[in-house]
This record gives C-alpha cells, sequence and structure tokens, in this order.
C-alpha cells in the first residue's frame, strides 16, 4: 500500500509543490483563452455554423441531391378573377373571367412546413442554399488564408533571415502589391475569367487565389519584422554555435516564435476574406455554378425590389450567417490575441 | 527630413511604375469590348458598318494590336500621355478622365470626411471609456457591439438600413437630392442631408469598430505606464488623469492614421455607392468597368494607388511630427 503510494508521488516532491500546478506556457494560453467569454462564444459561433454547413445537410435532406439544391416544381395554380361589364343595346351584360394560371416553380414560398426557411426567386429551398453556399463561403476562405499564410511565411521569412537585397526587392514588391486596388482589380480579373472557358463551379476558388496572391504583404511584413528582431537573441546564436542548417534554424528556432501572431493574423484575417468572397458574390462576381455562396443569395436584392421588401426569408438569412461567421472569428482572433500576450495580466 | 521625403517620394514613383504595369496589362487582357459593343449598337441601329470604319474605330482608340508587344507599345503611349498630365480620354463619357474623376470625387469626399469626422468623435469616446472600465459590462458591452458593426457586410448593412429607414421613417434612399423637385438654398440642404444621412450612418457604423479598438488598445497601454501611476500617486483626480495625461499619449496613433486616412476619402466607397445610387466616384468607376472603359478604369486604378502611396507617406511623416521620440531615417 506504501508503496503504491510511493509510485504516484515523484521523488523530489515536497509538500510545498502538492499546491502548485505547473502549467506548460500551452496550457496557460489555453487556460486564458477559454477564461474570456468572448472567445467561448466566437467559438461556438464557428463550431455550429460548421455544422450547419458540413453536417446539416445530411440531416435536412428534402431538397438536396447530389450536393445541389432541387428545384422545387410542385408549382401552384393562381386563379384569376376579372369581371367585365358590357352594354349591348341597353342591357348591362357582367362577363365573369376565371383565368387559371399554372407556375411550374414553387417560387418565393414562404416558411411553411415544406421549406422551414422558404424559396427563394427561382424556386429553390432557402435553408438548403444556404448549408452548401455555407461550404463554398468558409472553404474559399480559408483557402485564402492557407495561401496568404504560406506566402507570407516564404517570403516574409526569406526577407528577414537573408536580409540585403533579396530582403529590398521583396519588400517593395510588397509595396506595389499592397498599393494595388482590391476590388477593382478583382472585378478585372473576374472578367477574365469570363472569357476563359472555365468550369463555373472553380471561379471563385481561382477568383480567391488571385486575391491571396495579391494580399501576402501584410504576413510577410509581420513574419519579417518578427524574424528581425529574434534572429538578433541569445537562442540564435546558440543555433548558429550548434552549426545547424539554415532550414533548421528557420523552421525549427524561429518560425515557432513567429507562430502566435501568425495564429492571431490567421482568425482576423478569415474574417476579412469571409466579407470579401460575400462582396464578390454580391457584386456577382463570385460563384457562377450550381450552389450560390451567401453573398449570391443577397445579390438578388439589388435588381429585384420585390423580394427586397416583401420576401425578406430569401436574403436576411444569407446576411445573418455571414455576420455569425465574420463575427465569430474576430472574437477568437481577439481572445487568441488576449491569450497569446506574454504581457496579459488575466 | 527633407531629404527623406525626397527619398520616398522616389521610391513612390516607382511603386506607382510598378503598379500601373500590372493593372495595364490585366486591363488590356480584358474581354470586354467596348468598340465591339459600340460597333452591335450601331448595327442594331440599321448602320452598316464596314470592315475598314472598324478597323479605324480600333486604330482610334488605340486597341488595335492585341499582342504583348502591342500592349506593351500602348502602355508606354500611355506613360507618356501621363508625363503631359493627360491620363486619356474616357470611351464612355467622351471626356478627359481626369475631368471625370475630378468631377465625381467631390461627392465621394464629402460623404467620407463627414463619416469620418463622426467616427472619430463617437469612437474615441467609445475607446477611451472601454479602456478605463477594463473587462467591466460596460467594456463588454462597447467591444461586442463595435465588433458586430466591423463583421457587417456593407451591402447587406446598407440595405437593411435603407428598407428601415424608407419603410418607417420616409427618408429617401437613392440619389443626391429628389428629382421631381427644385429646392434652393437652404432647403436644397435639408435635401441634401436627408439624402445622405442612411449612407452616411452605414459607413459610419461598419468603420467605428476599428477606431475605437485602436483607441482603447493605445489607452490600455497608456494607463499601464509609469507617469499615469505618478500622476494618481501625485493626488489628482482621475478625470486629470485620463483626459489631460494619458489621452494626450493616445492621440499619437490616432493623428497618425487620420493623416494616412486622408488621401483615401478622395476614393469613393463603391459598394455603399452603389447600394444607395449615389453617383460618387466609386460608382462612376463600378459602372465604367462593366462597360470595358479602357482609359477610365486605368485612371480610376491609378488615382487609387496614388491615393494608397500618399497614404502611407503621410501617415510616416506625421508619425515623425507627433512623436519627437520617433527619427525618419
Amino acid at each position: 500500500m506504501v508503496e503504491n503510494e510511493n509510485k504516484n508521488v515523484e521523488p523530489e516532491q515536497t509538500p510545498l509543490d502538492k499546491n502548485i500546478k505547473l502549467m506548460s506556457p500551452t496550457q496557460m494560453v489555453i487556460r486564458r483563452f477559454f477564461k474570456s467569454k468572448l472567445s467561448i462564444v466566437g467559438l461556438i459561433m464557428i463550431v455550429s455554423l460548421f455544422l450547419f454547413c458540413f453536417a446539416g445537410p445530411y440531416i435536412y435532406t428534402e431538397w438536396i441531391d447530389d450536393g445541389k439544391v432541387i428545384l422545387d416544381e410542385s408549382g401552384k395554380v393562381e386563379y384569376a378573377f376579372s369581371e367585365t361589364t358590357y352594354t349591348v343595346n341597353g342591357v348591362e351584360y357582367t362577363l365573369r373571367q376565371t383565368t387559371e394560371k399554372e407556375l411550374k416553380d414553387n417560387f418565393l414560398s414562404a416558411p411553411d412546413s415544406e421549406h422551414i426557411i422558404g424559396t427563394d426567386e427561382e424556386g429553390y429551398d432557402v435553408l438548403s442554399s444556404l448549408m452548401l453556399g455555407g461550404r463554398i463561403s468558409l472553404l474559399v476562405s480559408f483557402l485564402a488564408v492557407f495561401v496568404i499564410t504560406i506566402l507570407g511565411i516564404i517570403f516574409g521569412g526569406i526577407s528577414g533571415y537573408f536580409g540585403g537585397v533579396i530582403d529590398t526587392v521583396i519588400m517593395r514588391v510588397c509595396d506595389v502589391l499592397i498599393c494595388l486596388p482590391g476590388i477593382p482589380i478583382l472585378l478585372i480579373v473576374s472578367t477574365l475569367l469570363d472569357a476563359s472557358e472555365l468550369n463555373a463551379n472553380y471561379r471563385i476558388y481561382i477568383l480567391m487565389a488571385f486575391l491571396a496572391m495579391i494580399s501576402w504583404p501584410g504576413t510577410a511584413r509581420l513574419v519579417r519584422g518578427q524574424i528581425l528582431s529574434l534572429r538578433e537573441q541569445e537562442f540564435m546564436v546558440a543555433a548558429e554555435a550548434m552549426g545547424y542548417s539554415t532550414f533548421r534554424k528557420i523552421f525549427k528556432h524561429l518560425m515557432p516564435n513567429v507562430m502566435p501572431q501568425l495564429i492571431v493574423q490567421m482568425s482576423l484575417s478569415l474574417g476579412s476574406m469571409i466579407l470579401y468572397e460575400a462582396t464578390l458574390s454580391y457584386l456577382n462576381l463570385g460563384v457562377k455554378g450550381d450552389v450560390d455562396a451567401w453573398g449570391s443569395m443577397i445579390n438578388i436584392i439589388s435588381t429585384n425590389q420585390d423580394v427586397l421588401q416583401n420576401h425578406l426569408y430569401v436574403w436576411v438569412p444569407a446576411g445573418i450567417c455571414i455576420v455569425i461567421a465574420v463575427l465569430g472569428f474576430n472574437f477568437v482572433g481577439d481572445g487568441l490575441r488576449d491569450a497569446l500576450d506574454p504581457k496579459a495580466r488575466r | 527630413m527633407l531629404k527623406y521625403i525626397i527619398k520616398r517620394l522616389a521610391l513612390a514613383l516607382v511603386i506607382l511604375l510598378g503598379v500601373s504595369m500590372i493593372i495595364y496589362f490585366l486591363i488590356r487582357l480584358m474581354p470586354v469590348d467596348f468598340i465591339q459593343d459600340k460597333i452591335n449598337a450601331m448595327n442594331q441601329g440599321g448602320a452598316t458598318v464596314s470592315q475598314e470604319t472598324v478597323d479605324a474605330m480600333y486604330e482610334m482608340y488605340g486597341l488595335k494590336d492585341d499582342s504583348f508587344m502591342g500592349i506593351l507599345k500602348g502602355y508606354f503611349s500611355w506613360l507618356s500621355s501621363l508625363l503631359h498630365f493627360d491620363l486619356g480620354t474616357s470611351f464612355v463619357y467622351a471626356r478627359p478622365v481626369s475631368e471625370v474623376i475630378f468631377e465625381h470625387m467631390g461627392i465621394s469626399f464629402a460623404i467620407a470626411l463627414i463619416a469620418t469626422i463622426f467616427e472619430f468623435l463617437i469612437a474615441i469616446p467609445l475607446g477611451i471609456t472601454a479602456a478605463t472600465h477594463q473587462y467591466s459590462l460596460r467594456d463588454y458591452v462597447v467591444t461586442v457591439l463595435v465588433m458586430i458593426g466591423i463583421s457587417l457586410p456593407s451591402f447587406f448593412f446598407g440595405q437593411v438600413l435603407k428598407s428601415f429607414f424608407s419603410e418607417f421613417l420616409g427618408f429617401p434612399t437613392s440619389g443626391m437630392v429628389d428629382a421631381t423637385q427644385s429646392y434652393t438654398g437652404a432647403a436644397l440642404l435639408v435635401d441634401y442631408a436627408r439624402h445622405m444621412f442612411v449612407p452616411i450612418l452605414t459607413i459610419v457604423i461598419l468603420s467605428i469598430g476599428a477606431r475605437m479598438r485602436m483607441t482603447r488598445t493605445n489607452m490600455l497601454e497608456v494607463l499601464n505606464s509609469d507617469y499615469i501611476r505618478t500622476a494618481r500617486a501625485k493626488g489628482l483626480s482621475e478625470r486629470v488623469v485620463i483626459n489631460k495625461h494619458a489621452f494626450r499619449n493616445t492621440l499619437i496613433p490616432l493623428v497618425t492614421s487620420l493623416a494616412g486616412l486622408l488621401p483615401s476619402l478622395f476614393s469613393g466607397a463603391i459598394i455603399t455607392e452603389q447600394v444607395f445610387d449615389l453617383p460618387g466616384i466609386g460608382n462612376i468607376a463600378l459602372d465604367a468597368m462593366n462597360r470595358g472603359d479602357i482609359p477610365f478604369i486605368m485612371g480610376y486604378n491609378m488615382f487609387l494607388a496614388v491615393l494608397s502611396v500618399l497614404g502611407i507617406l503621410l501617415a510616416d511623416i506625421m508619425y515623425a511630427v507627433v512623436d519627437p521620440r520617433v527619427k525618419l531615417e
């Protein structure tokens, strides 16, 4: 019995140490992160949005087939009544007419048991469109942030580590890219894509990849700045003395120290990429394939006054989804920044 | 200082050269063909257009040669006319590009300027209260509200506000003035204000967050510094400590960012102007882009690039001006 107890207690532990909980830096960051209510709210928002978009279509299957929303062709028959009065030879006749008008697609149907949110102006189920469209919006934004981060790490790392002429050249390229006006350039690129015979489903991916290719300078500057200051520190001198390869020095010793800022930057730029994607789709530059992204679902209001005023269920849900996504990433990014800040008091 | 500014201006020229090259090549690759549209319109009008006329038109607009060398030649001819302060003639408006830009720039600038003034007036006090009451309910409420503002897509929120204000409060929602009335004097001003209210409100709500959070972060940093503790130890009232000692140092980044912001006020808000149908420069540019007006798109994009280069330069210079500890090299 006594032996068993001794096995569990480490030899050097004094009674005092039992009251002190040792925590690794990572544990401390995680603890600080979850202490903030806002970051938990943000995390819940993002997780539920992901479940909604990626698991939702497996639960609400009625209007989804093969990754596409099915057109509701149930239609409805509308009757129009009209009454005309004629006077022939002093006798009054009333002509009552009933016109039967068959609508093929069940469009702009208000929320009911069949369509939980309703159907849009073409007859597609809004809830299903939201789920499938959300997949595109989220995936595309992740892709863009991924590309931005990779390019930022590579160019910022090279620039900061080697300095000299390489640094100057890369930084000037950054200056040029920063001065390119975003939306106008994407408008131009999107007309280029229109001309090429490209699968319309991949359009938005290419557009966002292009956006990523002109937006990496921010991340590159962040990485460069960090590396410039880290390069001068003692642990790098030690790494030098150990004769490590350049590759090892950059990726094993410098990068882990840049990671905290990078993670914060990534989560914040995820939010802005979702906004960017939504804006592009709203301007009708984005997805032109089988599924509408969130921004495209709102696009209808710029041309159709009736939908804008009388059929809120068509476009408001998409807007709310965008807000939830962006807000969630902003909350998490903010929480991470506070948690990763070594000066934080809480 | 002067040497620094000259060096930066020279650098800016190089940057702008790079930007113009990228934009010109992208634009020339664009398939939207203004002349083709024009010929189609002429054909529809019943006129028969001979091949010579078509060629002559392409020649006239300088778009005849679409090979790489042809585009390069086009770029250099654009560049050389730029040196004579000539941005070319807009296809759509048939007037000099610079004239069209200057004409519509004013509206965008007026809207952006008013919005920025309100943005600073609201965001700074909010940031200060949030910082002085850190982690309190007040801090949370303000932070959450402005974060929602940052997260709203402009086209969505603009439409929501537009519908709300027109339906329940009877605000006019598109254009600058009521076209059916011919107001003059004070009445015209009131009409302008009524038209501008909702767009400006939209811009303010969307942009307040960034400024407020900036103020809060800086204020927190300043409040933790030693001289604030000294000021409190001297027995100064909290109001004096905050307003006289802490806030003045918070002004450094605020003034810097304001200087950086100034040029961008001219650039126009494409989406907001489109939603509210304002004849600002952004809306005009969006239209020009859809119609393939190459000289105008080129001129507008370069205009934007110049504005952002100026913004960065102004912010850097202002940084050294307001903070004597910073030395420019």
